[in-house]
Formats: C-alpha cells, sequence, structure tokens
C-alpha cells in the first residue's frame, strides 16, 4: 500500500477520521509518558534546570524526519503529495516568539 | 509501620528518548496515513468559530477569517478535532495508568493559585494568538513541520526558544 493512504484514496476520509483518533490517543499517551502533562516541566527547560522536553523534541523531529525519508526510499510514501506547511516569514518568527513567551508566562 | 505498596506510587516518566521515539514513529504513522502532520491549535480555531457563531452568527459569518474555518463542516468531522480529543483521552488514560491523575493546581514554590491562574490564561493568550499568526503551533510547526524540513517551521521553532529563554531569564527569579 503506498502512502500517503487517504491522498492516494487507498483509505476513504471516513477511515481517516477514525485514525485521527487513534493517532491523538498514541500522541497524548506519548506525551504524557514524556512529561508534558506538566507546565513546570515543559517550562524547565528555559531556566535550564529539565531539558526532558528539548530531548523528547528533538528526538521526535529527527526519528520522523529519517523515517519519512527511509519510507520515501524504498517507495511506501509518495513525499511529493505529502502536506509541507507554508512560509510566511514574519508571521511565523513573530508567532514563533509570542508562543515561547506563552510558555514561560503559564509554567509557573 | 505501613508498608510500602508500589502499586499506589506513580510510575516515573519515561527516558526522553524512549519518548521521543514514540511520538516520532506516530508522526511518520499520521504522514503515512493522512499526508500531513499532527496539529493542535487549528482544533481550537474551529471550535472557537462555530461557538462565535452560536452566539452572533452575523459576525462570526461576517469575517473572513472565522468563515474560513466555519466552511469546514460539523466539529466532529474534522480530522484535527477529533484527533485533539484523542489526545485528550490519551493524556487522560496516560495520567490515570501513571497514577497521576488528581485535581491539582501545580504551581511554583513562589506564587499563589489565584496569581497563577491568572499568568496560566494570559500565557494562553500569547499562545493562541502566536498560533495562528505562525498557522500552528509547536505541534503543527515545530514538530510536524520540522520533520518535513518547512523553512518558516524552523524559523518558528528558532523564535520559540529566542522567545522562551529570552522572556525566562527576565522573569527568572520568580519562578525558582
Amino acid at each position: 500500500m503506498k502512502g500517503p493512504l487517504i491522498p492516494n484514496e487507498i483509505w476513504t476520509p471516513e477511515m481517516g477520521l477514525v485514525f485521527a483518533l487513534v493517532a491523538g490517543l498514541l500522541f497524548g499517551f506519548f506525551l504524557e509518558r514524556a512529561g508534558f502533562g506538566s507546565a513546570r516541566k515543559l517550562t524547565a527547560m528555559f531556566y535550564f534546570q529539565d531539558f526532558a522536553v528539548l530531548r523528547v523534541m528533538f528526538t521526535a523531529v529527527v526519528v520522523a524526519m529519517v523515517g519519512l525519508l527511509l519510507l520515501g526510499g524504498v517507495g511506501q510514501i509518495d513525499l511529493s503529495i505529502v502536506a509541507i506547511p507554508a512560509t510566511y516569514l514574519w508571521p511565523q518568527a513573530l508567532g514563533g516568539l509570542l508562543i515561547g513567551l506563552g510558555f514561560v508566562i503559564g509554567g509557573y | 509501620m505501613e508498608a510500602k505498596n508500589p502499586a499506589r506510587e506513580k510510575a516515573a516518566y519515561w527516558s526522553p528518548y524512549i519518548a521521543g521515539l514514540a511520538i516520532g514513529l506516530t508522526l511518520v504513522l499520521t504522514y503515512y496515513v493522512t499526508g500531513h502532520g499532527i496539529g493542535a491549535s487549528g482544533a481550537y480555531t474551529q471550535l472557537a468559530a462555530k461557538l462565535l457563531r452560536l452566539f452572533t452568527p452575523d459576525h462570526a459569518q461576517g469575517n473572513a477569517y472565522l468563515k474560513s474555518y466555519l466552511q469546514l463542516g460539523p466539529l466532529l468531522q474534522s480530522w484535527i478535532a477529533i484527533e485533539m480529543l484523542g489526545v485528550m483521552l490519551g493524556g487522560f488514560l496516560g495520567a490515570l495508568t501513571a497514577r497521576r491523575w488528581r485535581f491539582q493546581i501545580e504551581r511554583g514554590p513562589k506564587i499563589g493559585e489565584g496569581d497563577r491562574l491568572l499568568f496560566a490564561l494570559i500565557g494562553g493568550i500569547a499562545v493562541g494568538f502566536g498560533s495562528r499568526l505562525a498557522q500552528g503551533c509547536t505541534s503543527g510547526q515545530a514538530l510536524s513541520g520540522g520533520a518535513v524540513l518547512a523553512v518558516g517551521s524552523w524559523l518558528f521553532t528558532l523564535a520559540f526558544f529566542l522567545g522562551g529563554y529570552l522572556f525566562a531569564w527576565l522573569v527568572r527569579r520568580e519562578w525558582e
């Protein structure tokens, strides 16, 4: 089955909605196990106290990056139709700044 | 003396590398099935647009930005809304099975409960507004966009750390 399954019409959008719940369950469960359920832990990296959140984030990004490249390399996913977020330099820079600030304010 | 009951103790957090591996594989699976990543903030925007339509339909329909979200159909047929429902349920089950689940206002040693909640609200507003500006939050941009090497997503991630570290340095005495 060549991915992505829903854009390739191997799975129906309705199956995608069921998968949404599964993906969310997994994501939420793993985030909790990583300690992201604690607002204090989420902000501890900004005070150089606990870098677990940073390690989790970058491990996940690298695993997903390599995983997608490998799947694409063996022809199991068509990377040309995978959605890539559009680039809006200033809004994304300002949005990132605001979210960093918001994390800190929200993590007392 | 009461014997220690291991069944009542909270489970430890996973190693960040194991948790990161699990999250990364979940993301690969999501891209493989749907062709897009995992988001969070978009679900809240849809919810906000629909709540606003409930109270002031004219205003919600007249706003070009919110209108685009209203055209997406019912909330329970929206991929990201169902995914967020799953995230909440998954987090709840995770906390429950790790015996971490309890009612509490988690806070640092120097802040009262009222202030903690007020700051959480202000912080939430900043995160909400920022995630609409950037078209995504730490899930949709930093994690999902980062994994497909989107330029804007990496700029977002850099700005996120810059904002966090700069602001935390200013308030470091109040946090510890």
